[in-house]
């Protein structure tokens, strides 16, 4: 018996290393590139720090600079929400293209796949494609506008202060938009058929069946385009950084570049840590608030 | 019941897919246009078109060795993550301790934007001595939590007999995982290979960050620095863009359906 009972523990306690040993690479990565910097981004923000400095508690003073004596700071921060703001539009336009090839219309699926192709594309390039899109003498937009009689001189979109932002977000929303497609035929698709059908039997006109049935079912896949729409004001750095580089000015400046411009650019890693520990909360509160509006569990389902 | 007629309905999408391509459409023709592209207003179709500008990327720019580093850097993310996320979606259907704290844990880290660690990503990894490495490139690529789940949800579908069978023939665990799991679980394998080589393939920000001499350069940020180097010149930018994007266009149009299984799957896990 007891001979029994210590087999069955070493074979656990062989079990239990083993399991130890398959999760350590992938939590080692995860540790490594995900928690400490999240921990040392709290940290620096409260020092002042530098590679060849050793570092000091300086407590809220580079919060402080932020808040108060940054104007690029405020303008990066409005840029930002402005930019999450906007995500809903393509939202609503991805939900309109999803609609019409989620039914049984022929050649679905090579519409689909046009829509989405320019997702998996590389952003840098998208950038660039879209630079000269804009261009004043061989872009596309300009020659359309102008030969159509819209307007007489050439646009500079990007050398604009009041254009600059909107047409970066269009670029963006070019690449995303498929993406947010997807997400919602997902959704579509899931939404079970029979209550159409009762809805049909009943007699509920197609706008309610829209309002009553669809919207509230795609909730989740909405809640999730929402977050991909707030997280993309982080990854959208190489786009920004491409067309614009935060300019005309600060006019298209982001958190992000303006964490990569003061970090990397004026070797300050100390405020664009406190700069990252903002953007991160705001972040955590918009996806919180995202939650809330939409249901609470929205972020709950299939688990 | 008289059903609507599809016209309008097709009438709508070819817009949207026109607007879709425009851009696409664009950047070819440039590429291929044998006349100056600053000339106004510009032609719809190329004029005498001819591949000068590609061969014209072959002697601007060293695009063998940023295309060397791209397969070597990608090739790495793809073996790390088919290694350790297997391993570790394998560790996840056992039950172990604290098992729901791993779980959430990995759920949490996926909270985290990449882009938001930057600088200590950066502190790190110049601690580590990596910096202005490929290994420094790949090094935070080498494992996505999306994938670990995807390999979970496959190993799981596996029928447990099966996996008893093997362990009474006295197979070891490493050996379950190879022999039985994997050959069973070749969509999720397709996925990871498939996010992994997109997602390295295009990574511009951390390899802007970690690298320091233009031979460590990814095809990214090639393109990046021939926008800044020439910008006013020629066709070849954008010839270098369509030889950019032409492999992920290729392999996500061949394997689109795992591609995009892999997005919702990694989507709807949170």
């Amino acid at each position: 018996m007891q001979h029994q009972a210590s087999w069955l523990h070493r074979k656990r306690t062989r079990d239990v290393a083993l399991v130890a040993c398959f999760l350590l690479p992938a939590l080692t990565i995860f540790f490594l590139y995900r928690i400490l910097p999240l921990g040392w981004n709290l940290w620096l923000s409260f020092h002042t720090w530098s590679p060849l400095k050793p570092a000091k508690w300086i407590g809220l003073e580079h919060y402080e600079e932020m808040l108060l004596d940054d104007d690029v700071f405020w303008q990066a921060l409005t840029n930002t929400l402005i930019f999450i703001g906007a995500s809903p539009l393509a939202i609503a336009a991805a939900l309109g293209i999803a609609l019409l090839v989620n039914s049984d219309l022929r050649g679905a699926s090579v519409y689909r796949t046009i829509v989405f192709t320019s997702y998996p594309l590389m952003t840098v390039a998208v950038g660039i494609i879209w630079r000269w899109l804009y261009d004043e003498r061989g872009g596309f937009i300009n020659y359309v506008l102008r030969s159509s009689g819209v307007v007489d001189e050439p646009v500079k979109f990007l050398q604009s202060f009041d254009l600059a932002l909107a047409c970066v977000i269009l670029a963006e929303f070019w690449q995303v938009l498929g993406f947010f497609m997807i997400i919602l035929l997902t959704g579509l698709q899931s939404i079970p058929q029979h209550l159409y059908e009762a809805a049909r039997v009943d007699g509920v006109p197609p706008v309610a069946r829209f309002f009553r049935i669809t919207l509230p079912l795609l909730r989740p896949s909405i809640f999730l385009c929402i977050v991909v729409g707030i997280l993309n004001s982080f990854t959208s750095f190489d786009l920004v950084y491409v067309m614009t580089n935060g300019g005309p000015g600060h006019a298209t400046e982001l958190l992000i570049t303006y964490i990569y411009k003061s970090g990397f650019g004026q070797t300050r890693f100390d405020y664009a840590a406190a700069l990252t520990v903002v953007q991160f909360l705001l972040l955590i509160v918009l996806t919180w608030l995202a939650n809330r509006l939409s249901g609470g569990n929205a972020g709950a389902m299939e688990r | 019941m008289r059903r609507a007629p599809t016209w309008p309905r097709h009438a709508i999408m070819v817009a949207v897919c026109t607007l879709m391509l425009i851009p696409f459409y664009w950047v070819v023709k440039t590429s291929l246009t044998g006349e100056n592209i600053y000339a106004y207003p510009p032609r719809i179709l190329p004029q005498d078109p001819h591949l000068f500008s590609y061969v014209d990327v072959w002697y601007l720019i060293p695009f063998t060795r940023y295309l060397l580093n791209s397969l070597i850097v990608t090739a790495m993310a793809i073996c790390g993550n088919l290694l350790f996320n297997t391993a570790a979606g394998y560790a996840l259907t056992k039950d172990f301790p604290a098992k729901r704290w791993v779980i959430l844990l990995f759920l949490s880290c996926m909270l985290i934007p990449f882009q938001a660690t930057i600088i200590p990503a950066y502190l790190i990894t110049s601690w580590l001595g990596v910096l202005n490495t490929h290994l420094g490139i790949a090094l935070p690529l080498l494992s996505t939590i999306i994938c670990i789940f995807v390999f979970k949800a496959s190993f799981e579908a596996v029928p447990k007999s099966l996996i008893d069978a093997a362990r009474i023939d006295g197979l070891s665990e490493w050996r379950i995982v190879v022999r039985i799991m994997l050959p069973l679980s070749k969509p999720a394998i397709a996925t990871n290979v498939i996010l992994t080589f997109i997602w390295s393939w295009n990574a511009f920000m951390w390899p802007l960050i970690v690298t320091r001499t233009a031979d460590m350069q990814t095809l990214p940020l090639g393109l990046a620095r021939f926008l800044s180097v020439m910008e006013n010149t020629t066709g070849a930018l954008y010839a270098f863009v369509v030889m950019v994007l032409v492999p992920g266009l290729a392999i996500f149009l061949m394997a689109q359906k795992e591609f995009i299984r892999g997005l919702t799957s990694g989507a709807t896990k949170g």
